[in-house]
């Protein structure tokens, strides 16, 4: 009997959204402790599996922007580029606190991201996107122009972040850092869109007339979706440089922000799994397997568009509704086997 | 001026697209717990009457007066469209505003919007005002769910439901706001005879337990006839009459101008 209420307990505990990030998160949290365990696990894919967490981040901002408030951005890539610029040049140049750095190299993007906001009010669709792709290669130029503050073609440098004045990271306990931040990041992103604001967001997406007539505020709401965008963008950004310890101006280029349109088409449109699920499929997968596979690795241009039909075609909410029918299937596997077990 | 007794007074109102006169010079008022029809032809104006009350258009002319809660008055024409609803006006959509995405509750859940009190820093970390206030606003959602019968559907995506359950639950959404005045655009088109029937009692008995008007445009007959109180009737924009349901009936000028649509439609 007790055992029987422990275990439902367990149930209810495991079906509990805060539990199942904080899970997920402890299980991303394993990965450099296996590469010192088991060989196989090379060193190179925390990089890789780091780098991924970090485009997720950004993704979730994007997914906010274009998968709940319908509006669009090409400009993803040249937001995060900045903010990698700042946060380098702040803690290196500066001598600044990385905490100090991650605030001002949020604050500069976001402030120019609500411009950006400001300008959906009048154009939308492909225009929005050209718009936002015309800011992201003005800053991708300014990048490659302002060379004693990035350094230009040869890059800017930046060392693994110290916390509070004490604590400096390694690539190990960075990688940390990160996971920490993507949870948070889920969990901010859950309880949003899951809420006022969610709703709010949904409403500008399906309909501007509703919208209105229930009182959103259009032109908040779009400032609201633009901001979060560039902040998670910047905060992606800031963790990029600390962990890479280098910024490029080709690092942030129009690949970068069609990447994380692909993430979350492929993952799930207003999907907060299926976005990370969509950084993996498109960036850990092509750099942790495809590279082996002579001829490959150049195709991931290719298979990104060819996973897109096919997503488009099969799953259009996301890959991550795989899982959903996957676990339906047992379902039903599972309840037929138990009939048979009655007979 | 508003009298004692109206909530909402339209005096002179015209609107133009182009050439076009859409709204011509219209006047009439609306009584506390009054049902009042707005009734004419395809086209006679009544979407752009309720596109003017509610600011989605901007009216050339005219004032249009409103009573507050507080028991004062304002003129709408002041007022942005988002703005509206704060003032107890809350309106359906002739062509059913829903998100499809979302299920039914979350749906009516976007008709508290302006209830939430908690700041987005206090949403996103989900504090605990948030969380209350989400809560309860679900809660009263579901019981507006329930007064519809259709609480067995609210986690049910909108996406699918049939016409007359949209219907339902856009009007489930208007009422989260506790209005003054409800204004439904064409609510029984694209309804069969018996939920027109039910939907005439469903108007009556949100007035009741709502305390609040209603006002509804309509250019088929049945429904209008049978809940309102009071009718208008417009036709290329201006008024025609204005009276009970049977006075409208028997109007001549109302006839003609519905004889005359009909005759077009056949032509
Ligand atoms: N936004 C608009 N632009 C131009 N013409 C409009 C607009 N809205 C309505 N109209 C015109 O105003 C007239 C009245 O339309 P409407 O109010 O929709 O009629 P009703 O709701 O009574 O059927 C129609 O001739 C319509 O074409
Ligand atoms: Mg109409």
């Amino acid at each position: 009997m007790n055992k029987v209420k422990t275990q439902l307990n367990f149930k209810a505990l495991f079906k509990n959204p805060y539990v199942q990030f904080i899970l997920f998160g402890l299980v991303l949290s394993t990965l450099p402790l296996l590469s010192i365990q088991f060989s196989f696990i090379k060193s190179a894919y925390i990089t890789t599996v780091g780098v991924a967490l970090i485009y997720a981040i950004a993704a979730l901002g994007l997914n906010l922007l274009l998968g709940w408030s319908g509006l669009i951005s090409l400009g993803t890539a040249g937001f995060m580029g900045l903010a990698s610029y700042i946060s380098a040049y702040l803690t290196v140049d500066m001598g600044l606190p990385f905490e100090v750095a991650l605030l001002a190299a949020i604050l500069v993007p976001t402030f120019i991201g609500i411009l950006v906001g400001l300008v959906s009010l009048k154009i939308e669709g492909l225009y929005l996107a050209i718009a936002t792709l015309a800011v992201s290669e003005i800053l991708r130029k300014t990048f490659e122009e302002f060379d004693q503050f990035t350094g230009a073609f040869s890059g800017k440098s930046a060392k693994f972040p110290q916390l509070f004045g004490m604590f400096q990271l390694d690539r190990g306990s960075t990688y940390w850092l990160i996971v920490f931040i993507l949870i948070l990041v889920m969990l901010i992103t859950y309880n949003m869109v899951n809420g006022q604001i969610g709703r709010a967001l949904n409403a500008m997406r399906g309909s501007e007339a509703a919208a209105q007539a229930m009182g959103v505020n259009l032109l908040k709401y779009r400032l609201v979706a633009f901001a979060l965008a560039t902040i998670f963008a910047s905060v992606a950004g800031v963790l990029y440089v600390h962990f890479i310890r280098y910024s490029y101006p080709s690092s942030w280029t129009l690949k970068l922000s069609l990447d994380f349109l692909a993430m979350i088409v492929i993952g799930g449109l207003r999907s907060i799994y299926g976005t990370v699920l969509g950084a993996f499929i498109v960036f850990a997968v092509p750099d942790l397997f495809l590279k082996q596979i002579p001829y490959f690795s150049q195709l991931s241009y290719t298979l990104n568009g060819i996973l897109i039909i096919l997503v488009i075609m099969f799953y259009p909410n996301g890959i991550v509704m795989i899982f959903k029918d996957i676990r339906l299937w047992v379902l039903k596997l599972l309840k037929k086997g138990d009939r048979n077990h009655v007979k | 001026m508003l009298n004692e007794n109206e909530v909402l007074k339209i005096e002179h109102l015209s609107i133009q697209f182009g050439g076009l006169k859409a709204v011509d010079d219209l006047s009439f008022s609306i009584r506390k717990n009054e049902i009042y029809g707005l009734i004419g032809p395809n086209g006679a104006g009544k979407t752009t009457v309720f596109n003017c009350i509610t600011q989605f258009y901007k009216p050339n002319k005219g004032t249009i007066e409103f009573r507050l809660k507080n028991g004062g008055s304002t003129n709408l024409v002041d007022h942005k469209v988002h703005e509206i609803i704060r003032l107890g006006l809350v309106r359906t959509f002739q062509n059913v505003e829903l998100i499809r995405e979302l299920s039914v509750l979350d749906n009516v859940m976007i008709g508290a919007h302006i209830d939430f009190k908690a700041s987005m820093l206090e949403q996103a970390l989900k504090l605990p005002r948030a969380r209350k206030e989400e809560k309860a606003l679900r809660e009263e959602a579901e019981e507006i769910l329930r007064r519809l019968d259709i609480y067995d559907r609210k986690d049910m995506l909108v996406w699918g439901q049939p016409y007359g359950i949209l219907k339902k639950v856009e009007l489930a959404r208007t009422l989260m706001c506790r209005p003054s005045l409800i204004i439904l655009d064409e609510p029984a088109a694209g309804l069969n005879d018996v939920e027109t029937l039910q939907l005439a009692q469903l108007i009556r008995r949100i007035r009741d337990k709502f305390d609040c008007s209603v006002l509804l445009v309509e250019h088929d007959m049945r429904l209008v006839m049978d809940v309102c109180d009071r009718i208008c009737a417009i036709s290329f924009g201006r008024f025609l009459a204005e009276g009970s349901a049977k006075e409208i009936q028997v109007n001549p000028l109302v006839q003609e101008a519905y004889l005359g649509s009909k005759e077009e439609e056949h032509a």
